[in-house]
């Protein structure tokens, strides 16, 4: 009886605290065919990335952050400029487009993101595959598309390839730290902030989806430029044509 | 006995809220503009707010008539004021819901399905007051908060209760019971913060001169709204003398009970627009209607039309009723469809979907030498629709 009650009240902290169990790791898949050789000198338009960054509080709810969030985004915008010369690209902005356009950019943000949510849920994580893509995941095929309307987008006519960005950090409070040591001494995990993000390169020309990668469990302290460099490393790890160097695990 | 009870128990909480001298009880509080968030919390909410609105002004859901908009915008102002109404950015979005809401940076979010119940200006202005009346005392903050202390307390509640059961010590149970009393707190306040709302609404409505029982009306209407789906889907009503353990608004009953109590009370006006609605949403009627028709609640559709056909029955609301008689197309509904298009068509014989939903009903009903016509005229008015082959070779003769 003991027992059920103990494994119901875990259920409750894992129900009230928000994350994935199938984003606890790392994964990154590249199209077939698909090379970027360094120093191509091609030319990568970024679309405004999704950074939120705030804490987590004893519940487990996100408490969002204005200031944390405006630099977050100030030096990961940096260091992804930094990286990316490094690699012989050029990034560019996109600007912030207005009318049809604007709504044009809404419809593909999203797209992509259940895009990618469908490959991290589906295709990244062993157990839960689409029956569509059963045979793709035997045979390593990584295939996915956002359809050949990107090349619409403003700004797609001078660029090569789309660059699409989220993070989402959520540090633990005190509160929830405490709350997590006295978790253990019942024997229930209690997990203390959320560090996840996921980077994808699209095609221009044909939205093909060349690379994605995504990590649950993502290190760097966003709010610092140092820390921001390191999370751009992570998540521009294996970055098609990549010669930078690999961050060291969290 | 019970209504009396609440009476009373509305009149209390009046009491406390509102001024201790009767005549200034539905004053306006002072009212500062251009407010920017103050604490990290706060700030915070914004923030995300920010996003969410970048992400509501570029849906494809946003109607953006820019007449339509004019005119939501103006019944706000003239229900709060100019002062109050300045900032607001209002979103009309094509949803056949019958809901609105007002986020903490000043975003307000129109349904269409609002805009289809409403019957006249007073109607919307009471919604659209009440929604303003959560920002001006910044409700999701204070909920935002609650949640959050409720959170944490769940939480210590389910890890000392795993240390109970673990060492064997401590009630198990007792921590149970503190949970439930917990969650019931939560969703009181929540309710508590609507009542206070409701209240603050009808003092913009007292200072714009609406007629104040129009509030009462809406959730009356909602509620017969309600009951007409779930009848019409076999299902069980919902009881309006309980409040659920989780609602988080008071029941529409009770609202309408206390709002028309208030209602006698507030030193309002007559005014209700009811022509300047009509004919703001004139351009906008038969595609709320189709919206609402293709929802597939029959009943709760069956309701709301003729709740609106009882001030007066025009040719978009006739044509509505017919479509909806036919989509259903059970055989006792199509003589009724047929009636009704034949009604719509009387107000207005320009109506190519009427001539069309005519026709197929009566062919249909195996009445194709009074089918034919119908659907020649419908052919006649809209040569190039969609359907026009597939109309052509079912009046072609056979």
């Amino acid at each position: 009886m003991n027992l059920i009650r103990a494994i119901a009240a875990a259920l409750l902290v894992l129900c009230t605290s928000s994350f994935g169990l199938a984003q606890a790791q790392e994964r990154t898949a590249v199209r077939q065919g698909f090379t970027l050789p360094p120093n191509s000198g091609k030319t990568i338009l970024l679309f405004r990335p999704t950074i939120r960054v705030g804490a987590q509080s004893t519940g487990g709810m996100f408490e969002p952050n204005a200031d944390w969030t405006a630099q977050g985004r100030e030096h990961m915008g940096v260091s992804l400029r930094q990286l990316q010369d490094r690699l012989g690209n050029r990034v560019i902005e996109a600007s912030e487009p207005i009318g049809e356009q604007a709504l044009l950019v809404a419809e593909h943000m999203a797209l992509f993101a259940a895009v990618s949510s469908s490959v991290i849920n589906y295709q990244f994580f062993v157990g839960n595959r689409l029956p569509t893509k059963k045979r793709d995941n035997r045979n390593d095929v990584f295939e996915w598309t956002l359809g050949p309307q990107v090349a619409r987008l403003p700004g797609a006519a001078d660029a090569d390839y789309g660059l699409f960005i989220y993070t989402e950090d959520q540090y633990g409070s005190t509160g929830r730290k405490v709350l997590q040591a006295f978790a253990m001494l019942g024997g229930v995990g209690v997990q203390s902030g959320v560090h996840s993000g996921y980077a994808g390169l699209v095609d221009l020309k044909t939205g093909e989806l060349l690379w994605l990668n995504a990590d649950g469990k993502m290190g760097g302290d966003v709010r610092t430029p140092e820390g921001a460099e390191k999370r751009m490393r992570q998540l521009l790890e294996e970055f098609p044509g990549s010669s930078v160097q690999t961050a060291p695990a969290a | 006995m019970r209504p009396m009870v609440r009476l009373l128990a509305a009149v209390a909480a009046m009491a406390t809220l509102g001024a201790a001298n009767p005549e200034r009880e539905f004053d306006l509080p002072t009212y500062t503009g251009a407010y920017q968030p103050q604490n990290v919390d706060e700030r915070g909410m914004w923030m995300v707010d920010d996003e969410s609105e970048r992400l509501t002004r570029d849906s494809r859901l946003v109607i953006r008539d820019e007449a339509l908009n004019n005119y939501v915008h103006s019944v706000l102002c003239r229900a709060v004021g100019n002062d109050r109404c300045g900032g607001v950015r209002i979103y009309i979005l094509r949803v056949p819901v019958f809901n609105a809401n007002m986020s903490p940076n000043g975003t307000m979010r129109v349904y269409s399905g609002l805009l289809l119940r409403m019957r006249n200006e007073a109607e919307l202005a009471s919604i659209l007051g009440h929604e303003f009346a959560h920002f001006e005392m910044r409700h999701s903050l204070d909920e935002f908060r609650r949640k959050r202390s409720t959170s944490d307390l769940l939480a210590w509640t389910a890890v000392l209760g795993t240390l109970a059961a673990t060492y064997g010590g401590g009630s198990t149970q007792s921590y149970g019971d503190f949970r439930i009393s917990v969650y019931g707190a939560l969703f009181r306040f929540s309710r508590d913060q609507e009542r206070e709302a409701d209240i603050l609404g009808f003092s913009y409505m007292a200072e714009a001169k609406y007629r104040p029982s129009a509030a009462s009306e809406v959730w009356r209407s909602a509620m017969n709204e309600a009951d007409a789906t779930s009848t019409g889907r076999a299902l069980r009503g919902q009881r309006y003398d309980k409040t659920a353990f989780f609602a988080t608004h008071p029941t529409n009953l009770e609202r309408a009970d206390y709002l028309s109590a208030l209602a006698n009370r507030v030193p309002g006006g007559e005014y209700e627009g009811r022509n300047a609605y009509q004919a703001a949403l004139a351009p906008w009627l038969d595609q709320f209607l189709e919206d609402q028709i293709k929802l597939n609640d029959f009943a709760g559709t069956e309701y709301l039309i003729t709740r609106l056909g009882a001030e007066e029955w025009t040719a978009p609301l006739l044509l509505a009723r017919a479509e909806l008689y036919r989509l259903r197309a059970n055989p006792r509904d199509l003589p009724n469809a047929v009636e009704f298009y034949r009604q719509a068509l009387t107000l207005n014989p320009d109506l190519p979907t009427a001539y069309r939903g005519m026709g197929l009903s009566l062919m249909r009903m195996d009445r194709k030498s009074e089918a034919t016509p119908s659907l020649s005229r419908y052919l006649e008015l809209k040569p190039d629709a969609l359907d026009a082959d597939m109309i052509r070779s079912l009046v072609a003769p056979q």
